[in-house]
């Protein structure tokens, strides 16, 4: 039970004491966590990326390049000074441009055609025999892709035929949500296990 | 001028951007990887908006009688790291590691480890069979629990395996058909910024 | 039933195992088996790059998570060469590295290399495919590029054999749409249970060469390493937390019948 542990632990306690309602403890806890966040991003931000990627640059290197996007950069400042804060859109619409231009081709080949490849590809039979499940799954993978697809589709009326696919939709994204739910259960008990293991374990010394 | 010159600036920066991914021309290499640069540095600068906002917010608050003293806590807290970061370093042992590990990282893990009380109480209070489309839902994250833990495999060694067919085949389906969606969302937005159409980044 | 009897009860069900452990085994799942085996392909002398997409609210999966991959990597004695997309994951990846690196006695500079935090995912992706120094003129340590031996060697991508994102968010995403669409690159990916589920379709279409997920992803990588660690340590805790949960669903849902029957 060193003194950092204990640092630790006490202060994971001021934050599970909103469990009870909320009090001063916790609020402590809270405010501190947003300041030393806040101030840890600044250092990173001002130590790792702002030193050697602008400074040195500037005054070490005489690499005078980087002066464009310093003053744009400076231009994002602008934005705290609300008279002056439509300048900032100047450089704000060079982050857009690039991120709108990169994203076209990299989402098109990633997330689209190499989905729809993929759910293509696997209908080509494995050398093997085929059996029902192997069927199965792949009507399965076929009806789950187009029939969420559809549901999406907001152009045409969900009626008739169609209304009935889309609705076969919601169930395979009930499925998906479902999964998800599960997962996301798994997840937020892990995180607590990780805290009772910190406070039992590495503070008390309970566990092995 | 002013209006209209962001709209030609995502577009020429989003069109070069463009072209240089399906065009291989050496010549162009120096400056895309500059505008790659500009990117990141200017990117820095819309997170310190967000910084120093909270600043000046809590710099408000710490004249308000009530909230003072919770704003001087978290003023002292981004002093502090400044302080120790900045003058004495960020190496593993350094006093601003320190603050790090023992204070952030467990103030932070406990924050969201509440969640799990959370999600307790509301798998009591709120996770309702009340349709079809529910009672699927339920059922599937019931299969998930059971089948990705040790205990389901020792109710009996299917639940895993249905857990895992879940999983690969029609969560897989949905999840493929959300991505196709998002993907050509994703596209014809970034094309709308592009050609100017689509102009809410500018409050417009 | 009271808010405060449920906390009392999961509290109780993710506790109890801890003291009194039940030796309950696991399998071991496909998309892990493939991560596994993924990096067991890989010759020795190989340069993988990981990076640390992660904040510290997620540690407790993340950690286990992490040091099982980086394990793996350095006994097999595969370079690394390491980053972080996130500020916060800055100081928990260069950690994790450090420790894991000395239980292994690797050198850095030579053996691994922490590269640090740069902001706009799209950019810094697609600058590293390039050069690295150009994103990273230092590392993280405030080292030249060009005074490492290990980033004398690897430049860019090109010397990198498998790119792996441990993450809490959609970062894998991001690598996979702009380091694998445009340099080819192998990616795998070791997540939080909580993304796992949005990862399948990456993973059936081979754009994943492997899927860990969540604290029992972990397990499982830690069960092929043959070294239980801290995912393995809370998987019985996990299994109680999770049938906890069920009950509670259980249990709500019959209340709620029998409240309306009474309507």
């Amino acid at each position: 039970m060193d003194f950092s542990t204990t640092v630790a632990a006490i202060l994971s306690l001021f934050i599970f004491s909103f469990l009870y309602r909320d009090n001063p403890f916790y609020k402590f806890a809270e405010h501190l966590l947003v300041g030393v966040s806040v101030g840890y991003f600044l250092v990173i931000s001002i130590d790792n990326v702002l030193v050697p990627k602008i400074a040195d640059r500037l005054l070490r290197q005489n690499d005078w390049s980087v002066i464009v996007p310093l003053l744009a950069g400076a231009l994002i400042l602008a934005r705290l000074i609300p008279k002056w804060s439509r300048w900032s859109q100047l450089a704000l619409a060079v982050v857009i441009g690039v991120g709108a231009g990169v994203a076209i081709p990299a989402t098109l080949q990633a997330q689209i055609l190499t989905q729809m490849k993929a759910t293509m590809f696997s209908f080509i039979p494995p050398e093997n025999s085929i059996g029902w499940l192997y069927i199965l799954e792949r009507i399965v993978i076929l009806l789950g892709l187009t029939s969420v697809l559809a549901y999406f589709f907001f152009s045409k009326e969900h009626r008739g035929v169609f209304g009935t696919y889309a609705r076969i939709g919601t169930y395979f994204l009930m499925i998906f949500f479902g999964a998800t739910f599960g997962y996301t259960v798994m997840s937020r008990l892990s995180l607590l296990i990780g805290r009772i293991q910190f406070l039992l374990g590495d503070w008390l010394g309970f566990l092995n | 001028m002013l209006l209209k010159l962001p709209l030609i600036i995502v577009a020429v920066f989003g069109l070069f951007m463009l072209v240089q991914f399906f065009v291989e021309a050496p010549f162009l290499d120096h400056t895309y990887q500059e505008i790659l640069d500009w990117v990141q540095i200017i990117y820095l600068f819309t997170l310190w908006v967000g910084a120093i906002n909270l600043i000046k917010l809590h710099l408000k608050k710490s004249t308000h009688k009530k909230e003072a003293p919770y704003s001087v806590v978290t003023l002292s807290g981004i002093v502090i790291m400044l302080f120790f970061g900045l003058i004495q370093g960020k190496e593993v042992g350094s006093v601003f590691d320190w603050i790090f590990k023992n204070v952030q990282v467990s103030l932070q893990a406990s924050m969201f480890s509440l969640l799990a009380f959370f999600v307790a109480s509301a798998a009591y209070r709120g996770f309702r069979a009340r349709s079809t489309e529910a009672l699927v839902l339920l059922s599937v994250a019931a299969i998930v629990m059971l089948g990705r833990v040790p205990i389901g495999d020792l109710i009996s060694g299917l639940i895993p395996d249905f857990a895992n067919w879940i999983l690969n085949f029609p969560s897989m389906a949905a999840r493929r058909g959300i991505l196709i969606g998002i993907g050509l969302g994703t596209v014809a937005t970034a094309l709308r910024v592009l050609l100017g159409i689509e102009r809410t980044y500018l409050g417009r | 039933m009271k808010r405060q009897y449920i906390y009392l009860l999961i509290l109780a069900a993710l506790t109890i195992p801890l003291f009194l452990p039940l030796g309950l085994k696991h399998q071991v799942t496909d998309e892990v088996e493939k991560f596994y085996q993924t990096i067991e392909d890989l010759p020795p002398g190989s340069t993988v790059m990981v990076s640390f997409d992660f904040e510290a609210s997620t540690i407790a999966e993340t950690k286990p998570l992490a040091q099982a991959v980086l394990r793996h990597l350095f006994s097999r004695r595969i370079s690394v060469v390491s980053l972080s997309m996130l500020a916060e994951g800055t100081g928990l990846g260069h950690s994790f590295l450090k420790e894991v690196a000395d239980e292994f006695g690797r050198k850095y500079g030579a053996d691994y290399v922490f590269l640090g935090f740069r902001p706009q995912y799209q950019a810094t992706i697609l600058g590293l495919g390039e050069d690295f120094a150009k994103v990273f003129p230092q590392d993280y340590l405030r080292n030249n590029l060009s005074d490492l031996s290990l980033t004398q060697k690897v430049r860019n991508y090109e010397g990198i054999s498998l790119i792996i994102s441990v993450a809490d968010g959609d970062l894998p995403q991001y690598w996979v749409d702009y380091a694998q669409t445009r340099f080819q690159k192998p990616v795998a990916a070791a997540v939080t249970a909580v993304m796992a589920t949005s990862y399948y379709p990456y993973l059936s279409s081979g754009q994943f060469s492997g899927l860990v997920g969540g604290l029992k992803g972990a397990a499982e990588y830690e069960t092929l390493l043959g070294k239980a660690g801290l995912g393995s340590k809370g998987m019985e805790a996990q299994s109680l937390g999770h049938l906890m949960i069920i009950a509670l669903i259980i249990i709500g849902n019959l209340a709620h019948l029998r409240t309306r029957k009474k309507i």
